[in-house]
């Protein structure tokens, strides 16, 4: 009785699912609830992908990120672009490598140079107008341009890229710029001061050395990633994804939210503003078409054998779908499903089983305590930043050959994270899992009914659904959930 | 005799309002030092003001003769200073393991000083693998002194130990804190002057924050006239 007792909830929510499911899948083929069920886990992943990210934040830190959805849009598209024509990254990134070498001067200049207030506002606009100067004219449109890779047609290296000595003195320029922010700002780093000389120095070395290099190799380095075999560069833009996401939410979290963490409305103003700095940043960029990206030939070879009849098969034969009862699936979305499996886990793993993940756990609760036992808490704060913004990046790229690039991605998958945090419970990770799942599997569901109707019991006839109410039924959930438990499914009282 | 901490003439802000208008006071090394005065004096502001989680705006403090106001809590932490809050503020999601290892700042810490933390507390021991939310009162606070055990600490700020305990546990608590007296200094805040006057050494009397008067606990415990102004009790 105790045992009944203590699980009510979770057994009265379990029991009322069931009776969902039961008239949802009334009358359905088995293959059809399939189908819809692995749709609806395809799209959990993704949700998942974003949404853990948030929640990971908001739990640490309170700060609920609106440009989620845009570091998301943002590592599908540095990761497409990666797997497509790379020559773009290897031209801009050295540029952009070298103004971070000159801000990261900050705690040797704020150590020289101690600027009046309107000196500082000065100092800002001068290192605009030098970055300005470092980027004017640079051939973004010329890079994006497909090089070989989807038409088969070739532009000429010298055509698209800059010369080396040009690219040399736009560097220049953007170390100067950069030097000249870290000055403007150097009333902000009182408290890096300390940190060593030596520290700083071997790190500003380390960015010009890298962004150098970078710039020299950019065309070696270029063959090479074309080269590669499609399934391997398509792993190594998942990296490349994941990594932007992170380096963006690191530079996020340290330059523009950490002054702002006594202050939660700003910072809901600032992130919801950067969701329209990146919006109109990717469509100067990339235009605002949008883009196909190619399924890697892991998941997509076609042949006589195809669809694989069952998994195994599938291994050996790489086929674009697999058969579940004699309907086929694509594969490339049970790779999708992987990948959310293995970040849920992944996450799992980190906040258990790692000092970091106690260190964040124990955070959750009361930061300032885990500071004074000695722990730079504020790092940990850019750490995790960075890792929710990893994932989304990760989640951008892993979602590109499924649904393509554009720069409407952002906001639609910002939604669709709140509401399943909203579901599942702010701050946990198991509820973005649990809430991801209920919004996949509704959106599945949702699309199914658009086109099949839904049979209940007792009608000769199916009813049918509009677009509409496939969206809305992800809201309705969440309306339900609030009406019943305000907190969300994992949610702890305030 | 040398002292560890000396605070010079510190000036705290919390927002607009002047919680400490110049507080100043000497830790002397390997002794237990109390910080006593009426709730609202700025015993746990002073407390804080050493960690730096409420850094003074002005005057000094300085730790085995080295300045450290205005680092970084974490900074001021890692020379060798032990935290133990007045809410506890045990991390109540981790085990009681987790709550010691997380303090570790060498590899082994908890492993070279758990059989000294485990014979002060053998509770901990039996509990080690329970969320520390579960523990009672007493435990928990039990667990926020092990914690600041767990690394090398040369200082301990030890903020309220006796608030909410039971009597019998508060004889508990006097008894591990004099034997922790034994390994490390300590300036102890507390509203419970019996277990102060009976603790320390040296005391610190604050007044609408400021240090007002300070010497050995033996001639205040019969100054009956400047415990009953000053702390209200007799």
């Amino acid at each position: 009785m105790n045992i009944v007792n203590r699980y009510r909830n979770p057994i009265f929510t379990l029991l009322l699912l069931l009776i969902v499911a039961a008239l949802m899948f009334n009358g359905m083929s088995a293959s059809t609830a399939t189908s819809i069920v692995l749709s609806g886990v395809t799209l959990a992943a993704l949700y998942f992908l974003v949404a853990s990210g948030v929640s990971l934040i908001f739990g640490l830190m309170d700060v609920l990120n609106f440009a989620h959805g845009s570091l998301f849009m943002f590592g599908a598209y540095a990761g497409w672009t990666f797997y497509t024509n790379p020559r773009l990254i290897f031209n801009s990134a050295p540029l952009l490598l070298l103004f971070a070498a000159g801000l990261l001067l900050n705690p040797l200049t704020a150590r020289f140079v101690a600027l009046p207030r309107w000196m500082r506002w000065l100092a800002g606009l001068a290192a605009l107008a030098l970055a300005l100067v470092a980027a004017r004219g640079f051939p973004i449109d010329r890079l994006v341009a497909m090089g070989m890779t989807m038409t088969g047609k070739v532009i000429p290296t010298e055509l698209a890229q800059e010369p080396i000595e040009t690219m040399l003195l736009r560097c220049g320029w953007a170390l100067l710029a950069g030097i000249v922010l870290s000055a403007a700002v150097a009333a902000r780093s009182v408290e890096h001061i300390q940190e060593s000389a030596r520290r700083t120095l071997g790190m500003v070395i380390g960015l010009t050395i890298l962004g150098l290099a970078i710039l020299l190799a950019r065309n070696v380095a270029e063959q090479f990633i074309l080269q590669t075999e499609n399934n391997w560069r398509f792993l190594m833009a998942i990296a490349v994804g994941a990594g932007t996401g992170g380096i963006l939410g690191a530079l996020m979290e340290w330059s523009l939210i950490r002054p702002l963490y006594s202050r939660p409305i700003y910072q809901i103003l600032l992130t919801l503003g950067l969701t329209f700095v990146f919006d109109q940043v990717v469509r100067f960029i990339w235009g605002p078409a949008g883009a196909f990206m190619e399924i890697p030939s892991w998941f997509s070879t076609q042949g006589k054998e195809c669809p694989s009849p069952d998994l195994f098969a599938w291994f050996s034969q790489h086929c674009d779908s697999i058969a579940f009862f004699g309907r086929p699936f694509p594969s490339y979305r049970l790779f999708i499903i992987l990948a959310g499996v293995v970040m849920l886990v992944g996450i799992g793993l980190l906040l258990q089983r790692t000092r970091l993940g106690m260190i964040i756990r124990a955070g959750v609760q009361d930061s300032e305590m885990v500071e004074a036992l000695g722990i730079n808490v504020r790092r940990i704060f850019t750490l995790v930043f960075a890792i929710g913004a990893g994932l989304a990046g990760l989640g951008g790229v892993v979602a590109a050959p499924f649904l393509g690039v554009y720069p409407g991605m952002a906001p639609e998958f910002l939604l669709q994270a709140f509401i399943v945090i909203v579901i599942g419970g702010l701050g946990s990770i198991p509820g973005a899992a649990v809430g991801a799942l209920l919004v996949g599997l509704a959106r599945a569901y949702g699309d199914h009914i658009v086109l099949a109707g839904i049979q209940l019991p007792g009608m000769s006839e199916a009813i049918s659904g509009s677009p509409a109410i496939a969206r809305a039924s992800t809201v309705l959930i969440m309306a339900i959930v609030l009406f019943i438990k305000p907190t969300g499914i994992f949610g702890k009282k305030e | 005799m040398s002292n560890i901490l000396e605070v010079d003439s510190i000036h705290t802000f919390i927002g607009q309002f002047h919680i400490l208008e110049g507080v100043s006071l000497s830790v002397p090394e390997g002794s237990i030092t109390a910080l006593l005065g009426r709730n609202g004096a700025g015993k746990t502001t002073t407390l804080k003001s050493i960690i730096g989680l409420r850094p003074p705006r002005e005057g000094h403090v300085r730790f085995e003769g080295a300045e450290i106001r205005g680092r970084r809590p974490y900074d001021i932490a890692a020379l060798g200073i032990g935290y133990v809050p007045e809410n506890r503020a045990i991390f109540r999601a981790l085990t009681v393991e987790e709550n010691l290892k997380i303090a570790e700042r060498k590899k082994n810490d908890l492993a070279q000083r758990g059989e000294m933390i485990f014979g002060l507390f053998p509770d901990l021991k039996r509990f080690i693998k329970l969320p520390a939310g579960q523990l009672s009162g007493g435990q928990q606070q039990m667990l926020a002194i092990a914690r600041a055990l767990v690394p090398e600490n040369r200082l301990l700020l030890i903020d309220e130990p006796s608030e909410g305990l039971a009597p019998i546990l508060i004889e508990q608590l006097m008894e591990s804190i004099r034997t922790l007296s034994a390994h490390t200094t300590i300036l102890l805040v507390e509203q419970n002057f019996r277990m102060a006057s009976q603790l320390a050494a040296y005391y610190y009397l604050l007044d609408d924050g400021k240090s007002i008067q300070h010497g050995a606990m033996k001639e205040l415990v019969n100054d009956r006239a400047t415990i009953q102004r000053y702390l209200g009790a007799a």
